[in-house]
């Protein structure tokens, strides 16, 4: 069976969320790949990033309603708390933009 | 940035093997012999193997590879420049010296050697972190306080400096350090996985500068048969009770605290050996070539089965 929660579970809760953060945030990602995904954050023809930038508002709202340990073992970071880390995602991809609206405007 | 910019021209190979640092790992498995005065192996070499032996159920052997079908491989399938096999032993004559993992390719079968010499020629790292050329004792330590293997210098080493990126920049590395132990099932691994139809859909994927294609897993019997998982070994990051974030931060407040020469409350890390692969998976992670035009291959390395890593 596959470690990864979006190849056991692709169409689970928050996979975009956490394939996309796994792609470009794991340890195996560089700084290049980060930079590529502040990129993308700001693209309107990238499909994905909308799925990502919902999913990542649903979470920062609740992280409880995250698959249960999914996102640190494919994520890796070092930020202490999965709170941190999608605190610091959603700053350095959308800066001061409120998380914490009805819906994507 | 490929895995050959952020080299230095004098590296210095020597791996630090003190009691201390040895001792923060963990106590030694039960069975661990004395070193034999005539063993050329480091103490922390022998420790480590001895604890991948006890607790992790490895034992060295050689992978018995299909030289015919590594010979068929194509580079240029896998993102990758072309090379003959006179061309491969050319390169490694040529860059022995500063990129000291050659030498796996140099004893490796002339096919192996050719697909081991295409991936130094990229910009990926796989063959350089979790190939045969990395001894226990270096991925041992990747786990337990983030030493790059690939990091020539000694000193910066043993500070978490990653030795592919520029500017000194840390190297950064999960709770979990695997390694395919043969160089032989390595190059297999890898030209089996880059026709395998999941591997392809990333590498087939229209280029996109922003994009990176990701991760997929293949099982390691789709790509070593039965046993492949007997070439597999890796280390983990023990959590002492604490959650994996818990686990993961202490690490790095632990280093950072012995970088700068201070304190810590915290426990330092310790790690123990994966206890098996059989039913895991090889891991492909697809990005952005060395030359910034197309995708490659940039890093494959065996996970253990899911759940119970």
């Amino acid at each position: 069976m596959s470690p990864l929660y979006w190849e056991r579970h692709p169409e689970g809760p928050f996979a975009t969320l956490i394939r996309v953060a796994a792609t470009y945030c794991s340890p195996d990602a560089d700084e290049e790949a980060y930079e590529g995904l502040q990129r993308l954050a700001k693209r309107e023809d990238y499909e994905d990033m909308q799925v990502f930038k919902a999913e990542l508002r649903e979470a920062l709202r609740d992280p409880s309603q995250l698959p249960d340990g999914e996102l640190s073992e494919s994520v890796q970071y070092d930020d202490g708390s999965t709170e941190a880390f999608l605190r610091r995602l959603w700053r350095d991809l959308y800066g001061d933009e409120p998380f914490d609206t009805p819906r994507d405007q | 940035m490929g895995a050959r910019d952020g080299l230095q021209d004098e590296p210095d190979i020597s791996v630090p093997d003190t009691p201390r640092q040895l001792a923060l790992a963990d106590e030694p498995a039960d069975g661990a012999q004395p070193v034999s005065p005539d063993d050329p192996r480091s103490m922390g070499e022998v420790y480590a193997e001895t604890r991948q032996r006890a607790d992790g159920g490895w034992e060295p052997r050689q992978f018995d590879a299909p030289r015919s079908e590594l010979g068929r491989f194509n580079p240029e399938r896998a993102g990758l420049p072309p090379i003959s096999l006179d061309a491969a032993d050319e390169y490694i004559a040529q860059h022995r010296t500063t990129r000291p993992w050659l030498a796996a390719a140099e004893t490796a079968s002339p096919e192996a050697r050719r697909i081991l010499v295409a991936l130094d020629a990229g910009g990926g790292h796989g063959h350089i972190r979790h190939e045969g050329g990395v001894t226990e004792e270096a991925s041992m330590r990747r786990a337990a306080y983030r030493e790059d293997p690939a990091q020539l210098d000694s000193e910066k080493r043993t500070r978490g400096i990653d030795g592919l990126k520029p500017d000194d920049r840390p190297h950064r590395c999960g709770d979990i350090a695997t390694r395919v132990t043969d160089s032989e099932a390595f190059a297999t691994a890898f030209a089996r996985g880059v026709e395998h139809p999941k591997v392809r859909a990333l590498l087939d994927l229209p280029f996109d500068p922003d994009v990176r294609p990701g991760e997929v897993t293949v099982p390691i019997t789709e790509l070593l048969d039965a046993d492949g998982h007997q070439f597999c070994t890796g280390w983990q990051l023990e959590l002492g009770g604490e959650t994996p974030d818990a686990a993961r931060q202490n690490r790095a407040d632990w280093l950072q605290a012995r970088a700068g020469g201070r304190d810590f409350d915290g426990p330092e890390p310790k790690v123990r050996p994966v206890s098996t692969f059989e039913g895991g998976e090889m891991l492909f992670v697809v990005g952005r070539n060395r030359t910034g035009d197309g995708y490659e291959i940039v890093t494959m390395y065996p996970r253990p089965p899911w759940p119970g890593q």
